[in-house]
């Protein structure tokens, strides 16, 4: 009896398994994802290495795989993307390793903390070139982009000031902003977030526009997280500008038990909630669809580090899916094209997380009148 | 006083399904089984209710999936737990280590089949679940406001398992043999009890209520489900331990972790906090020294069950 249910148990578990790679796998040792073509040898010419988050996150790794993908799919090149075993500077290199052994070309890494990674890899692999997206290769005192990598950054404040100008011209007075981590794309995320605030608030001529900011410390959905979102809604917050992967949805629950809105983040999230009424999005699968069509061309951009900015289009409002109403079609466009053509210094005066020389800056630097800043530790 | 009622509500978000998970993790303990698979329940539990909240959302009005969503995580739930039961009953393996591979094994699992399902591994759901105010109810002043506002039909089921398992355990006959296997499987097998079935029946209780806690803890806090519970399964073993294994002290247990989170979260708005300048992290810090000191002052006339993590074989009578 105990052999025969021995038996079956194991039975039942092999059957499981065989039964999951077949439809879904996609990591390093299993099946790649459906359309993914290997050439003739079994070798995948186009590479993509996650970070912390996941393929589907609706983020950067997923905006980044699906332009990937976009082009591979068009030129008809192999590719396939590999998960690292853990959140780890060796980690990271040894999937880089098994990359190239499968015979990548072109490896993107989307995420900062590829930053050191790609700083060794970059030396270690002359052959294979590499897509940092989000950082510059450094080893913490030494910037270098090599010839053979290509740094692309986005002017995240640009989007953050987006969302920040929509929100207070929409109305809103009593904001917030949740971010994850506080990696500089979220740092950047915040500062332009205020400084559109208090843009939008000095042309209406609105005395005080009051903002709670605060980082998570994470990109998960946590009870604590929710909490804090809450406890900003049932003292007067209006809306959350939640900039930090399922932070997010957290956020998204606490608005749907307060009535309270939402700012979506990196990409349009307006389906993930009714509370969402604007995303400030970049442009992670036009950028990276970008510069690999630029690499199959013989035209890589290496040695360079590209930002992506409303003046090419990289950040972005959606404007199909927005709940804003006050806000119109026309005051965007006045607004995106002002940053645009970086008219009267707009664009270029703009704080970012860091100063000229890398020193970074910190909340309390950005110079601010009306709007209120409770930073909450 | 809005605060303070927003307080309390917060804290059951976070101290049901401690509450629950821990009272499932005392019928295993209790019967002579460690536990520590609870996490990996509760991620299954959470992720098969949450599949049937997905597939049945638009077809069925809120509390009745609610419902049926709870009774699939039970289901899940027991159904691990069968794993882990087998293993350390009849196979007499180290429960530690049984209990590791079902943690491990619990979101790899959610998330290969959500894949091979909706093609993502996140889980979306409309939260229809959450009650602004129960009629009548509600309107009682004070406890109306503590306890019928803004609240989920899952806290009172919470509640109700509170009593239930409180009588079980202490006033039924099951509850008795159940209490000796945990304390003396031999002198309990002397007397006619059949030891291998009452583990079975712990290490079952724990796997449905865990299941049920995983999708409690779940629903209040996000808009998808993403193969993790956030430790909370590790977190109820702490408050199991903090309660020494006993429903009442176990219910203050609860409570007290539950209003350290909330506070810890949520101190910015509470008056009297926000402006002492203590850091956030203070107060993340409070249940678990409290917990480190508790047992380093009572670890000498601890509570633990004497057989708990021992496997009983007939033949060392």
């Amino acid at each position: 009896m105990k052999k025969l249910l021995a038996m079956l148990m194991a039975a039942a578990m092999t059957l499981s398994l065989v039964a999951c790679g077949g439809s879904a796998g996609g990591a390093e040792d299993t099946a790649p994802q459906e359309g993914t073509a290997a050439s003739e040898d079994g070798t995948y010419e186009l590479a993509l290495i996650t970070d912390v988050g996941t393929i589907d996150d609706k983020s950067f790794n997923q905006g980044s795989w699906e332009g990937l993908k976009k082009f591979a799919e068009e030129a008809g090149i192999s590719h396939k993307y590999y998960k690292p075993v853990e959140k780890s500077t060796d980690s990271y290199l040894a999937s880089i390793e098994l990359a190239v052994k499968g015979g990548a070309k072109l490896i993107v890494t989307p995420g900062f903390l590829y930053e050191e990674p790609i700083f060794i890899a970059q030396e270690q692999y002359p052959d294979v070139k590499f897509v940092l997206i989000d950082g510059t290769p450094n080893n913490g005192t030494e910037f270098k982009i090599a010839d053979n990598t290509v740094s692309i950054t986005y002017a995240e404040e640009q989007a953050g000031f987006l969302a920040g100008y929509a929100a207070v011209k929409e109305g809103y007075t009593k904001l917030g902003f949740m971010g994850g981590m506080a990696v500089p794309a979220v740092v950047r995320f915040g500062y332009g977030f205020v400084q559109g605030a208090e843009a939008a608030a000095a042309e209406l001529g609105i005395s005080e526009v009051q903002m709670n900011y605060h980082y998570t410390g994470g990109f998960s959905a946590t009870p604590e997280a929710q909490t804090l979102a809450a406890s900003w809604y049932q003292n007067g917050t209006e809306v959350i500008f939640a900039c930090g992967g399922a932070v997010g949805n957290s956020v998204m629950a606490a608005a749907a038990q307060s009535n309270g809105k939402v700012i979506g983040v990196d990409v349009d999230q307006s389906s993930e909630s009714e509370t969402v009424i604007t995303s400030a999005m970049k442009g992670i699968q036009a950028s990276v669809y970008d510069v690999v069509k630029k690499y199959s061309e013989g035209q890589f951009p290496g040695g360079q580090a590209l930002v992506f900015s409303a003046e090419n289009n990289g950040v972005a409002l959606p404007n199909e899916t927005s709940k804003l109403t006050n806000f119109t079609q026309d005051d965007y466009n006045a607004v995106f094209n002002a940053l645009a053509s970086d008219e009267n210094g707009i664009a270029s005066s703009m704080i970012k997380d860091a100063d000229k020389d890398g020193n970074p800056i910190s909340l309390s630097d950005i110079p601010v009148s009306i709007v209120k800043l409770t930073e909450i530790k | 006083m809005n605060t303070l009622y927003f307080i309390v509500q917060q804290t059951m978000f976070f101290s049901i399904p401690l509450l629950v998970v821990a009272l499932g993790g005392m019928f295993s303990e209790r019967s002579g089984v460690v536990n520590v698979a609870l996490e990996g329940i509760m991620v299954i539990g959470a992720f098969s209710g949450i599949v049937v909240i997905n597939l049945f959302q638009g077809v069925l009005p809120g509390q009745p999936i609610l419902i049926a969503a709870l009774l699939t995580a039970t289901a899940a739930g027991v159904i691990v737990s069968l794993a882990h039961a087998y293993a350390s009953v009849n196979m007499k393996a180290d429960q530690v280590i049984s209990g590791t591979a079902i943690n491990m094994f619990a979101p790899a699992f959610a998330i290969c089949v959500a894949r091979s399902i909706y093609q993502t591994q996140q889980v979306p759901f409309q939260n229809q679940f959450h009650i602004s105010k129960v009629p009548f109810l509600g309107d009682i002043p004070v406890l109306g406001d503590i306890f019928f506002k803004n609240t989920y039909i899952t806290t009172y089921i919470g509640f109700a398992i509170l009593i239930v398992s409180a009588f079980v355990l202490n006033k039924t006959k099951f509850g008795l043999r159940l209490r000796a296997c945990g304390e003396h499987p031999q002198a309990a097998d002397s007397v006619g009890v059949n030891v291998y079935k009452i583990r079975y029946a712990g290490v079952m209780i724990s796997g449905a209520l865990g299941g049920i806690g995983g999708l409690i803890f779940v629903i209040p806090t996000s808009t998808n489900f993403n193969a993790t519970v956030a430790g909370y399964g590790f977190l109820a073993l702490a408050v199991l331990i903090f309660g020494q294994w006993k429903p009442q002290r176990i219910l203050l247990a609860a409570f007290f972790f539950g209003l350290m989170k909330t506070v810890a979260s949520a101190y910015s708005v509470i008056p009297l906090l926000s402006t002492l300048s203590i850091p956030a992290e203070i107060y993340k810090i409070i249940p678990y020294a409290a917990t480190l000191i508790v047992l380093a002052f009572t670890s000498k006339n601890s509570q633990a069950p004497r057989a708990a993590g021992v496997p009983y074989d007939k033949g060392s009578r």
